[in-house]
């Protein structure tokens, strides 16, 4: 209404739009004698949150109506409509019966079997009867225990009577696990609130075989160790048979060798492990001192212990197995490269040497076979750090193996920043890394196998499943290549005791100081281990046998070392366990298989290119024995060598007198082959 | 009372003439129906906690009419002495549940009780009725001054309540008294986006719980999964019900009461139901509705907030630990350890309740339009 700007003294102006009216006052404009009702904005606003509230009051009644009408629903269900009275015989027997009936049936269906590979028990549920009582029942708690002793006699009473006596509770364990004699005497004694309770028992009839894959159960019945805790659940809910990839026979034998080679030597301990290289099933998992599964709740600590896959070890020589695949496979070094084996390495405040070593340069097969510490350092350091690294990260050794076993173990390596050119070198020959014998396994079996790194598993594979999937970490030659030098390691180096005839065993001994608690190494307490793979032409196992702390005796004139403890064991347990697997021995083809995994120790720039030069005859591989994974045929040499080598002038690198002018170890890879090819 | 005349001007003329006779009535029902079901469910107790059956009798006799005075001299009160007596009682319970956790008994391990000669006290009892009056009159006043910040102050005293709470730790306590507070604020006026998170946030708190407090997991667990042993309980309670049937085996024929450790607090309904039957059981939960539907729908005349907020509060404490204590035993919800008002076994717990019905009667009082509330 007011059209023009307000002079200076009219009424305030007024944003709410509703004048400020004294009381009584009729407005402008209004009927004259009526009076003005005054609803002020804020009684507005809060008469409107009482009609809000009012609302909302109703809401609340008609919430709580449900809430008292849900109630006496259930009521009604409970007294008229579906009543539970089970001790009333005129009244139909409620539904909450049924429920029980399952409960019981549950008990009985029991938990899943577990079984090896043939179908072999490992461990079995029985139905069994645990006494229990409700002291609140009982009349005298102390004539109660003592009429109990009678019946029972392996109770003890004073310790039964205290906790009848003491109990608050309603329910108090008396005994578990009562024979059927036992239930029917304390049953016809009488006395009020003792009962009985349907359960069920986990017996592992082999009792110690393989008691650290299965681990054992609490007396609740729930698994603490293992795979009876890994698939607990599995193992409670699906009633089938869970099938593990272990053989019984084979982890009996191999837990026969291990105990006997660990008494000959008077170990404290060891492990061994038998894994199908191409597909990654451990076959068998031994680590002595073990325990009885159906006790496991006694066995101590050390019993306990699964050096297989908890245990961390200083991987030592067998490593070198890394080291030379490594340097294969990235072309750092070839077979007939040589090293400097002859000069200790000091470096800090570390001295590198050699076991009884050759004081002269090696070949590169003969690195290994000789397990020089010089020559693997030497060839680590061409290969460099950060290539090691990530070579150990594809082998996965520097991660959890990945094995359905609680107990696994991280392996413990030097931090990426700390990977200085130091452990570079130790590394090389398995110093200054620990990881567990299944990672040691795990690698070794992607060396032989012709390349492919798998994930180890302690459940049978169907046979009609698909190739596991396994990651390639290295070419199929670089392989082929290891298989020989492995071979060779068997037929002329340190692994000679483990030759077991027809089988062509190839492997690498490792012998590695303890670490002590507080760090440093122990001096003569060693950790001696053979690791194998057979056959070496056509790859299917790889056993590891490891002894902890082994002491020399006449036997091994006063060596302690892989070679003389550990790699007979393996010899024998290959020897034993390749007919268990529908493997017999191959005498008629030896001579080709032989000359297929031939290799010298002192390899030629030649050795490659013309294999057939001694022996026209023969093919580098026997046609037909592939090696598992790669194509039938066998796949042509390195195409560079082949290119390069004819044409090289010989004295490129003149194997001129030993040491005189061999390629240094740093530089082991030649210009010319890249100038040439 | 009838003896009272209108005409009558003496405080207890006016109480008498103004006060919800029809609640009183009611509430007076449930006193006596706590008397006849401590009758029923004594024997057992008294044994149980080796007291004689006399002592135990005359304790619950004594605490019930103690009950009674409490109800009748509270809603003597003024609003305005309500809310000073609800302030007052706020503080002195929120220092003794303190208190509990430095000096507390512990039963079952929880601290929530104080020892005193005779009884043992539980002041959160006594903290759920007097924070309710205390946080309606924040809640009002904070909407009639804007300078106020009356809600800001209910919460962090909920806070601190729900600190202590969960301290004890008591639950099923905290539970109720959050959901109380929850619904105050949703009556007054508590815009829906706000009443949409609050009600979120009940469930994360719920959730919360489950996964802190191991027992609460247990009794979910036990609940979600009942079998013969883990429920036993539960299905102890259940047949007592079925037992019962439409009328019940009659006054001390029951036998829940011998195997239930709680008969006499926690499962007092399955008693009932099994000696008195579904239509004394649907009478005292009919009482009970009663009280709260007429409390809340009489609240929708009410012009005053506070009263209605404080009223509201009062009104859903007391169904709320109704229903949790009925539902629990019928195996609805959870076992959760609740006393069902004025009919459960127990001294603290019925005095409480009384103070609360009590001030629940005072506020509803008829007064003149214009009397100060």
């Amino acid at each position: 209404m007011v059209t023009e700007p307000p002079s200076p003294d009219s009424a305030p102006h007024n944003p709410g739009g509703v004048p400020a009216n004294r009381r009584g006052t009729p407005r402008d404009g209004s009927v004259p004698r009526v009076e003005t009702v005054r609803i002020t904005a804020p009684d507005l606003k809060r008469r409107g949150a009482m009609e809000k509230t009012r609302s909302r009051l109703v809401y609340s009644a008609i919430g709580f109506t449900l809430l008292f009408l849900a109630v006496a629903l259930k009521l009604a269900d409970a007294t008229v409509l579906q009543p539970l009275a089970p001790h009333r015989p005129e009244r139909p027997i409620a539904r909450l019966l049924e429920p029980q009936k399952a409960a019981d049936a549950a008990v009985r269906s029991q938990r899943a079997m577990i079984t090896d590979r043939n179908g072999e028990f490992l461990a079995v549920s029985l139905p069994t009867v645990a006494l229990y009582a409700n002291p609140k029942e009982m009349i005298d708690t102390a004539e109660a225990a003592h009429r109990l002793k009678l019946a029972l006699p392996r109770l003890d009473e004073p310790k039964v009577a205290l906790r009848l006596a003491n109990a608050e509770k309603q329910f108090v364990y008396l005994a578990r696990q009562l024979s059927a004699r036992e239930e029917v005497a304390i049953n016809s004694l009488g006395i009020p609130g003792v009962y009985f309770e349907n359960t069920e028992r986990r017996r592992y009839p082999l009792g110690r075989t393989a008691a650290h894959l299965l681990g054992g159960v609490d007396v609740d019945g729930q698994g603490i160790a293992g795979v009876e805790k890994q698939f607990d659940k599995r193992l409670r809910e699906d009633n089938t048979p869970l099938r593990l990839s272990v053989d019984v026979k084979v982890q009996a034998v191999v837990r026969d060798e291990l105990s006997k080679a660990i008494a000959d030597f008077h170990a404290i301990g060891g492990c061994g492990v038998v894994m199908d290289v191409n597909t990654g099933e451990v076959i068998a998992m031994v680590s002595l001192p073990d325990y009885d599964a159906n006790l496991v709740r006694q066995a101590t600590d050390e019993e306990r212990f699964n050096r297989a896959v908890t245990g961390m070890y200083e991987p030592g020589s067998t490593f070198k197995l890394q080291t030379a695949a490594m340097a294969l496979d990235s072309d750092v070094a070839h077979p007939w490269d040589q090293f400097d084996a002859a000069h200790p390495i000091h470096i800090g405040r570390f001295t590198i040497t050699d076991f009884e070593g050759k004081k002269r340069f090696l070949y590169l097969p003969e690195v290994l076979v000789y397990s020089s510490n010089l020559g693997a350092a030497h060839i680590a350091q061409a290969v460099g750090a950060e290539r090691q690294r990530a070579w150990l990260r594809s082998m996965g050794m520097l991660d959890r193996i990945g094995v359905e076993l609680p107990e696994a173990g991280r392996p413990l390596a030097p931090p990426a920043a700390n990977w200085k050119e130091i452990a570079t070198l130790t590394i090389g020959f398995g110093h200054g890394i620990a990881v567990s014998p299944l990672h040691v396994v795990r690698g070794t079996a992607a060396i032989a196998n012709g390349g492919i790194v798998l994930r180890p598993t302690v459940l049978a594979r169907d046979d009609d499943q698909a190739r596991p999937e396994g990651t390639r970490v290295m070419r199929g030659e670089t392989s082929d290549t290891m298989r020989k030098i492995m071979r060779l390691v068997v037929t002329d180096g340190y692994g000679k005791p483990a030759e077991s005839p027809g089988y062509y065993p190839g492997g690498k001994t490792g012998t590695a100081e303890k670490v002590a608690a507080h760090g440093g190494y122990k001096k003569h307490t060693n950790v001696a281990a053979f690791m194998s793979v057979f056959p070496m032409h056509k790859p299917r196992y790889a056993v590891y046998m490891m002894l902890d702390e082994p002491k020399a005796n006449s036997t091994t004139h006063g060596y302690a070392t892989a070679g003389w403890v550990a790699a007979p064991a393996a010899g024998r347990v290959i020897g034993r366990i390749a007919p268990m697997l529908g493997m017999m021995p191959e005498i008629e083809n030896a001579a080709e298989i032989n000359q297929a995994l031939a290799m010298p120790l002192q390899p030629t720039r030649q050795w490659r290119a013309v294999p057939m030069a001694s022996k026209p005859a023969q093919a580098p591989f026997a046609p037909g024995l592939p090696a598992p994974g790669l194509p039938a045929s066998v796949p042509p040499r390195d195409s560079r060598h082949e290119a390069g080598v004819p044409t090289q002038p010989t004295p490129a690198f003149p194997k001129g007198p030993i040491g005189a002018s061999v390629m240094p170890a740093n530089v082991s890879r030649p210009v010319m082959h890249d100038a040439a090819g | 009372m009838p003896g009272l005349s209108r005409a009558d001007n003496s405080t207890l003329g006016r109480w008498w003439w103004t006060v919800d006779r029809w609640t009183l009535g009611a509430i007076g029902t449930l006193i006596g129906v706590g008397y006849i079901m401590m009758l029923a469910a004594s024997p057992a107790v008294a044994e149980r906690i080796g007291q004689s059956r006399d002592i135990f009798i005359l304790k619950q006799v004594v605490f019930l009419a103690l009950a009674g005075g409490v109800v009748v001299c509270v809603s003597l009160l003024s609003p305005r002495g309500i809310r000073r007596l609800a302030l007052a009682g706020c503080i002195v319970a929120l220092a003794l549940t303190a208190a509990t956790l430095v000096v507390g008994m512990e039963i079952k391990g929880a601290r929530r009780w104080i020892s005193l000669p005779g009884m043992s006290l539980q002041p959160s009892e006594f903290l759920k009725p007097c924070f309710a009056v205390v946080a309606a009159w924040m809640i009002s006043e904070g909407r009639r001054s804007p300078r106020f910040y009356g809600i800001p102050m209910a919460v962090s005293i909920f806070a601190v309540i729900a600190f202590l709470l969960k301290s004890q730790p008591d639950i099923g306590m905290l539970a109720v008294v959050t959901s109380v507070f929850f619904i105050q604020l949703y009556i007054g006026g508590l815009n829906v986006f706000l009443v949409g998170i609050g009600t979120l946030g009940l469930g994360g708190a719920a959730a919360a719980a489950y996964l802190l407090f191991p027992h609460v997991q247990m009794r979910v667990q036990k609940f979600l999964h009942p079998t013969i042993e883990s429920a036993y309980q539960p299905t102890m309670a259940l047949e007592a019900f079925g037992n019962g049937g439409l009328l019940g085996r009659g006054p001390g024929e029951g036998s829940v009461k011998d195997h239930l450790p709680d008969a006499h607090a926690d499962f007092v309904y399955a008693v009932a139901g099994e000696e008195f039957g579904l239509l004394i059981c649907l009478a005292i939960l009919g009482i009970f509705a009663f009280i709260v539907l007429r409390g809340l729908l009489r609240l929708v005349r009410e012009q005053d907030l506070f009263i209605v907020l404080a009223c509201t509060g009062l009104v859903a404490g007391f169904g709320l630990q109704a229903f949790v204590n009925m539902a629990s035993s019928l195996a609805l919800i959870p076992t959760k350890g609740m006393t069902l008002p004025f009919i459960s076994y127990g001294g603290s717990s019925a005095l409480a309740v009384a103070l609360g019905m009590g001030m629940l009667l005072a506020l509803t009082r008829r007064r003149h339009h214009g009397d100060a509330p």
